[in-house]
């Protein structure tokens, strides 16, 4: 499902963010990526959304290179990959179910279309009964959990979460990791950027671990070693 | 269908984003309705200064003064050569007689002209022959072939005195079309620079949404457009205002330029009505390719958020 083949990012030709980045995720796995702050983890989000481009190597996501997108197809990679972020990226001044149906206006979908898709996903994070709330009426968790109803209104087949917990408490933090394997389940394969220890061992799944650009690790049911 | 719900939906919001800068939207809207009521202004002056040098033209008559024992058929031999010559519209023999009749009726309050003309016995005046061009801007080849005609029964031609006031009238009307265009070019200028800034303004404000767009993988020309259109809204709707506030104010006018122009036919309301889609069609397709480009450059260079 994606593939890194020797991938290496220089930013301004000579900061190394990446470097000789090889490996393989499968549909469906749910993989923890890893490592200290500035070790590369939101560089390799951010190629996959074809927001930045690899220096050198190639990546493939289903079969499709993207290592040389044009600006044009970059909108299509975005609505098979969805990503979210610490910070959840909400419109303080649109409801949380407004917030779901922008993503579906701004990509031409029809109103019927927007009127059953939009309280599906709320109530597959389980939102159903704040959706009209704005981002600042709801919890850190809440919000995140609108961000991931928005990032699932295309049926992604890959869902990149960039330190989703970064900004929760414990509790929240769970729901959240929670909610992406209940995600995992109906298929989605799940890449989470983390830095949080405690989730990373309870997972018991695959870690990638990065330090300094470089992957030093690359465990089936992975530990937190750095 | 997908279609025209992403027009209408880029349209709306083309709108919001006009109305969450509503201050900077009057600005920006008053800075256009101010340069395309200026070229318009310049227009009428254009239009006014050419029926202006017409009306002079038209006035003066250019005279060819006979010998006073000029025989009639060779005067009618000569106005048959002149009305032959390319420019020449009309030619008026004016014998001695009716000189003398019209020298009398223009000075008929000037009891001294009066006096002075019962003590003479004989009519000092003599025969003419009065020449009108086919039109206003004949006159100059005109004078150039009436120049070269030549007669026996010409007693004289004294051209040059027109010549000089034509150039002279020549001139304003150049240095009139020019301030014009300089002035126009300045206003092209102002409104290219204004609509950038709104447009970098309307971008900044946006970013947070410009950025989900991009995130959810909104095309982009959605994320474009709207910008575009805004300032074609902007453009519709300022020419639309001068186009109203402009005949409003062509109407004020006109009576002034019926005084100026008395005696000859020119309305510069019908100047405008006759010449609509030439001018104000050319206006907003000038303004809308300076605004377009305008935010085209700017949002291109700041939307890439
Ligand atoms: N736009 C940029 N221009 C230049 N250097 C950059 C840019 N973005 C990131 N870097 C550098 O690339 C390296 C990797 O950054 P990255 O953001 O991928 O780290 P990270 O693993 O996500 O860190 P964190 O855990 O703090 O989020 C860092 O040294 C960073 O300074
Ligand atoms: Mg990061």
């Amino acid at each position: 499902m994606i593939k890194f083949k020797d991938v290496s990012k220089y930013y301004n030709g000579n900061v190394v963010a990446l470097e000789n980045i090889s490996f393989h995720i499968k549909p469906g796995e749910f993989v923890s990526l890893v490592g200290q702050s500035g070790a590369g983890k939101t560089t390799l989000v951010k190629m996959l959304i074809g927001e930045e481009r690899s220096t050198e190597g190639e990546i493939v996501v289903g079969g499709w290179n993207i290592t040389k997108l044009g600006s044009s197809e970059i909108p299509y990679l975005r609505r098979q990959i969805a990503t979210i972020f610490q910070d959840f990226k909400l419109l303080p001044k649109k409801t949380l179910l407004e917030n779901v149906e922008f993503a579906l206006q701004v990509c031409g979908k029809s109103m019927k279309k927007i009127k059953t898709i939009a309280p599906q996903v709320m109530r597959i994070v389980g939102l159903e009964s704040k959706m009209h709330r704005y981002p600042h009426e709801v919890s850190g968790g809440e919000r995140q959990r609108a961000a991931i109803a928005r990032s699932l209104v295309y049926q992604p087949k890959i869902l990149l979460a960039d330190e989703p917990t970064g900004n929760l408490d414990s509790i929240n933090a769970k729901e959240i990791i929670d909610l992406l394997l209940k995600i995992n389940s109906f298929g989605t394969t799940v890449l989470l950027v983390t830095h949080n220890r405690e989730i990373v061992n309870k997972l018991k799944r695959r870690v990638l671990t990065l330090n300094e650009g470089r992957l030093v690790s690359d465990q089936a049911i992975g530990k937190y070693i750095i | 269908m997908a279609f025209f719900l992403s027009v209408s939906r880029i349209i709306k919001f083309s709108f919001q984003d006009i109305f969450r800068n509503i201050w900077l939207s009057v600005v920006t809207i008053m800075i256009l309705i101010l340069t395309l009521f200026s070229v318009n202004l310049l227009l009428a002056v254009k239009a006014i200064s050419a029926a202006a040098v017409d009306t002079i033209k038209n006035k003066i008559d250019i005279s060819l003064y006979l010998k006073t024992d000029a025989p009639i058929e060779k005067v009618t031999a000569l106005k048959t050569k002149l009305l032959n010559l390319p420019n020449v519209g009309e030619v008026i023999y004016v014998s001695q007689e009716e000189a003398l009749m019209k020298f009398q009726e223009a000075n008929r309050k000037d009891p001294k002209i009066a006096q002075a003309l019962r003590e003479l016995t004989k009519n000092p005046l003599a025969p003419s022959l009065i020449i009108r061009p086919k039109s206003a801007e004949d006159f100059e080849p005109l004078i150039g072939e009436l120049n070269r005609v030549d007669d026996a029964i010409i007693e004289s031609r004294d051209f040059d005195n027109y010549k000089i006031m034509l150039e002279k009238i020549d001139a304003i009307t150049k240095k009139v079309s020019e301030a014009g265009l300089l002035v126009s070019a300045i206003f092209i200028l102002i409104t290219l620079m204004v609509i950038y800034n709104t447009s970098r303004v309307a971008i900044y404000t946006h970013r947070n949404e410009i950025g989900i767009m991009r995130l959810v993988g909104a095309s982009n020309t959605f994320i474009k457009a709207p910008f575009l259109i805004s300032s074609m809204i902007y453009t519709l709707f300022s020419l639309t205002v001068v186009v109203v506030s402009f005949y409003l104010f062509l109407n004020l006018l006109q009576p002034y330029l019926e005084t100026f122009f008395s005696g000859y036919n020119f309305n510069i309301l019908a100047y405008f009505s006759n010449n609509f889609a030439r001018i104000f069609g050319f206006e907003f397709f000038v303004a809308a390719a300076v605004n377009l480009l305008a935010s085209w450059l700017a949002v291109s260079k700041y939307s890439n958020v």
